[in-house]
């Protein structure tokens, strides 16, 4: 490369820059592959992320209770890479839902996929987690959706969707 | 004007001579992303087929363009098969030099139809990237044996420009005291949900043992990691340029340690454009080999 070439190279990469500043500051940071690279940023927040149980041999009654996270295995969480499922996707899609509505709930029995659901019952939950006091992380599991192959149950809501 | 100079001589080093085993190395560097692409492509044109149901988070193109119409359908099966088509024409330097380009965009539209789902994901950002200046460099600068220069010194300056900018963004998103380790202790428990998720099992290693017991080593580690990535912009340097890969490698394998996030693209391809290889294939080679002077 000569000295000629090489400045149209860096006239070229201004321009690109250019154009990944305006892509990243009017799109929040993001616009792939552009970003300006914000994870982490925000330290010491409490944080929510979700879970599946399989609740299939739990009574009615013992199903809504909240309990502590351990940090740590429990038989009763389902793989989510077991279903196809990409975790992460899952994860977001049910914390940051704020309103499920009828076709949100059934968008997410679809994304567990109604064929791993024959003859169980799953337990959609949510486990939030947070800084307690000086030198101790503390979570908690919080039940949301209970989900069968024909039905989708908010947490104490008397009327099931049906997928 | 010094520092675009300086600039400009540290990214496209335009006093070295351009070596036949700098241009057989380019020839394998382009394979390595071309594989790469097919196989995003493909496996994200699966999973929306397969999964995508909703979109939950536009990102990018999908804040104009309801990609939802690319769910549940066989679309994003015949994007990847013309992406594919397309990238190896443009590999093998067959028909027109604007492939690339189009085989970027394509990338791009299904990257934002597969994570409409609510991720925001960055590990396949310098596969993008590298795609994107093969793009530019075969519409400016090809058929040419400065497009290899072009092509690594842009990739250089978008590698490093990340890293920098992701050190600032933790210094303006939470202050100086963002290398707390007890911060460490929140995302190792995050980041625990989300493996005991995914795998059905999970338990601690060492190193988060360690993390867990000890503020100081937490913090340390954070703070190894934060200052490594402010030296980001090294990389526009050759002469920095392994010594500052050799540290990210390790921030990286120290990011899976201690949070499970791997980066198995970012580590090989850190691996594969971090250090002069091309001078161990110079050492056997004195002419640009047939196929790769035909297919620059």
């Amino acid at each position: 490369m000569n000295a000629q070439q090489a400045s149209k190279a860096l006239k070229i990469l201004g321009v690109l820059f250019l154009v990944h500043a305006i892509l990243v500051s009017t799109h929040e940071g993001e616009f792939w592959p552009f970003s300006i690279y914000p994870m982490f940023s925000q330290a010491g927040n409490p944080w929510a992320r979700a879970m599946v149980l399989d609740v299939t041999d739990l009574e009615e009654s013992e199903l809504w209770v909240e309990h502590v996270y351990p940090l740590r295995s429990d038989e009763r969480v389902v793989s989510l890479r077991a279903l196809g499922v990409d975790q992460i996707d899952y994860s977001n899609f049910v914390v940051r839902t704020t309103d499920w509505t009828e076709s949100r709930q059934r968008a997410l029995h679809s994304m567990i996929g109604a064929e791993n659901l024959k003859d169980k019952k799953w337990l959609v939950t949510i486990v939030k987690g947070e800084l307690a006091g000086e030198d101790k992380v503390i979570g908690k599991v919080v039940p949301l959706i209970l989900l069968t192959e024909d039905e989708i149950r908010l947490k104490q809501s008397q009327l099931p969707v049906h997928p | 004007m010094k520092f675009l100079s300086s600039l400009k001589s540290g990214l496209f080093e335009p006093e070295r001579k351009v070596t036949p085993g700098e241009l057989v190395f380019f020839k394998f560097f382009e394979f390595f992303v071309l594989l790469y692409t097919i196989w995003f492509s493909w496996k994200w044109a699966r999973y929306i087929f397969h999964r995508n149901t909703e979109v939950v988070l536009p990102l990018g193109y999908a804040n104009y363009l309801d990609v939802s119409l690319f769910f549940g359908n066989h679309l994003p099966f015949y994007m990847a098969g013309i992406l594919t088509v397309l990238l190896l024409c443009a590999y093998f330097r067959i028909g027109a030099r604007w492939f690339y380009m189009v085989a970027f965009f394509l990338l791009q539209l299904l990257h934002f139809t597969r994570f409409s789902q609510g991720e925001i994901p960055h590990s396949q950002a310098f596969i993008g990237i590298s795609l994107l200046c093969l793009g530019i460099g075969s519409v400016a600068f090809g058929g040419a044996r400065s497009m290899p220069r072009f092509v690594m010194g842009t990739l250089f300056f978008f590698m490093g420009l990340a890293y920098t900018s992701a050190f600032f963004s933790k210094l303006i998103g939470t202050g100086i005291h963002w290398a707390d380790g007890r911060h460490l202790w929140l995302w190792i428990s995050e980041k625990s949900v989300d493996i005991l998720s995914r795998e059905g099992t999970y338990s601690l290693n060492f190193i988060q043992q360690a993390a867990l017991k000890s503020t100081a080593f937490a913090s340390l580690l954070l703070l190894f990691g934060w200052i490594t990535e402010f030296f980001g912009f090294t990389l526009w340097w050759s002469r920095f340029r392994p010594y500052t890969f050799t540290l990210l490698i390790g921030l990286h394998i120290g990011i899976m340690l201690s949070m499970n996030i791997r980066f198995d693209a970012f580590l090989l391809q850190f691996i594969i454009v971090g250090y002069p290889w091309y001078r161990l294939i110079d050492r056997h080679l004195d002419t640009t080999p047939a196929f790769v002077a035909r297919t620059l």
